[in-house]
């Protein structure tokens, strides 16, 4: 009995698998991008909130934007610097460093 | 003729019902939602009674595969003494998975692409996260907004950045499936129409694509139900271990 949904096991196990590519790098291409808009837009609504609060028209929301993009930034980079960790550790396993690292 | 390629996203009431004054209409969301709830308590019962066996069936094997997968998850981002997270995060992936899976039926309800239903996850999630930083650290949880080894002169202007990335964390969780989802459903609604609508010789392209589409929407349904997992088991793990 095999159903219409049976995987062949190298394609499963390239799935499934730990340390998967395709899987890692999809999961991180669909991650970084809402990050950027996402942390910009909370920054400029912020900013917004704060000019109607305060009254200080245009400076609260040139503030926000900045900062917003500034925290964006910082995510994108740091999940970048944790995926180059991972992937030297990886590296590591199987073949000697390089002395240029 | 014409149409909305976002008409198929409006909810009506279709039962009628009031509680005290409060309106708690069923609508179509409703139903899919507990048919999503009874499609994975059905068939988690269903591997359920397969076990102790020596040789294990598909089904069986397909959900230890998966089950397995998510307790690594835990494992890496949150840690190996912290598994009492696993049955929320697991709940949590079958959850969101079998709402967009169900979302591709044609003729059925996508509530992943609701930014109520995505909404109030990531809320939970994130006052979640907040809680726990709060029992596990107390006042010493406001450090998560200082990164360690920062220069003196840069504290008051990391400390904005520090919360708005923060606060952005729960909204990026939202946006994302509800964005996902809402598009590739869109996507599917407008070269639809366009097959219909145009004559035979060339409208069977669009309808072609449309194939091309729903197998895409199948892939995009598990690995957004799997990110939204795989974030949560971060911001779990980055509340809990404090950087």
């Amino acid at each position: 009995m095999s159903g219409p949904f049976r995987l062949s096991i190298p394609c499963r196990n390239k799935l499934m698998s730990k340390g998967s590519s395709i899987r890692q790098g999809i999961g991180i291409a669909f991650r970084l991008g809402t990050e950027l808009v996402v942390a910009t837009m909370i920054g400029a609504l912020m900013g917004y909130a704060m000019d109607n609060y305060f009254d200080t028209k245009p400076w609260g929301i040139l503030a926000g934007v900045i900062f917003g993009g500034a925290a964006g930034c910082l995510t994108v980079y740091r999940t970048a610097m944790t995926l180059q960790f991972d992937e030297e550790e990886n590296n590591g396993d199987q073949t000697p460093k390089g002395e240029d690292s | 003729m014409k149409e909305s390629p976002l008409h198929h996203f409006e909810l009506h009431p279709s039962v009628h019902l009031s509680l005290m004054g409060i309106d708690i209409s069923l609508n179509k969301a409703i139903f899919v939602m507990w048919a999503a709830l009874a499609i994975v308590f059905i068939l988690f019962m269903l591997v359920r009674k397969t076990e102790g066996r020596l040789v294990p069936t598909k089904m069986q094997s397909i959900a230890e595969m998966l089950l397995l997968f998510l307790r690594g998850l835990v494992d890496d981002f949150i840690g190996k003494e912290e598994r009492k997270f696993f049955p929320f995060v697991a709940a949590l992936f079958f959850f969101i998975l079998s709402c967009n899976m169900i979302g591709l039926i044609p003729g059925s309800y996508t509530i992943t692409s609701q930014i109520v239903v995505t909404g109030t996850f990531a809320i939970f999630i994130f006052m979640m996260t907040l809680f726990i930083g709060f029992g596990r650290h107390g006042l010493h949880f406001f450090g998560i907004l200082l990164p360690s080894g920062i220069p003196k002169i840069l504290i008051p202007l990391m400390i904005p950045i520090e919360i708005i990335s923060m606060l952005a964390r729960p909204f990026s969780l939202a946006v994302r499936l509800f964005a996902n989802m809402t598009a590739g459903h869109t996507v599917l609604a407008v070269l639809f129409g366009m097959s219909l609508t145009l004559p035979w010789f060339i409208g069977f392209l669009p309808f072609g694509f449309t194939v091309l589409i729903n197998a895409l929407e199948l892939m995009v349904a598990f690995i957004q139900a799997y990110i939204f997992t795989t974030l949560t088991c971060f911001y779990l793990g980055d509340v809990i271990k404090m950087h």
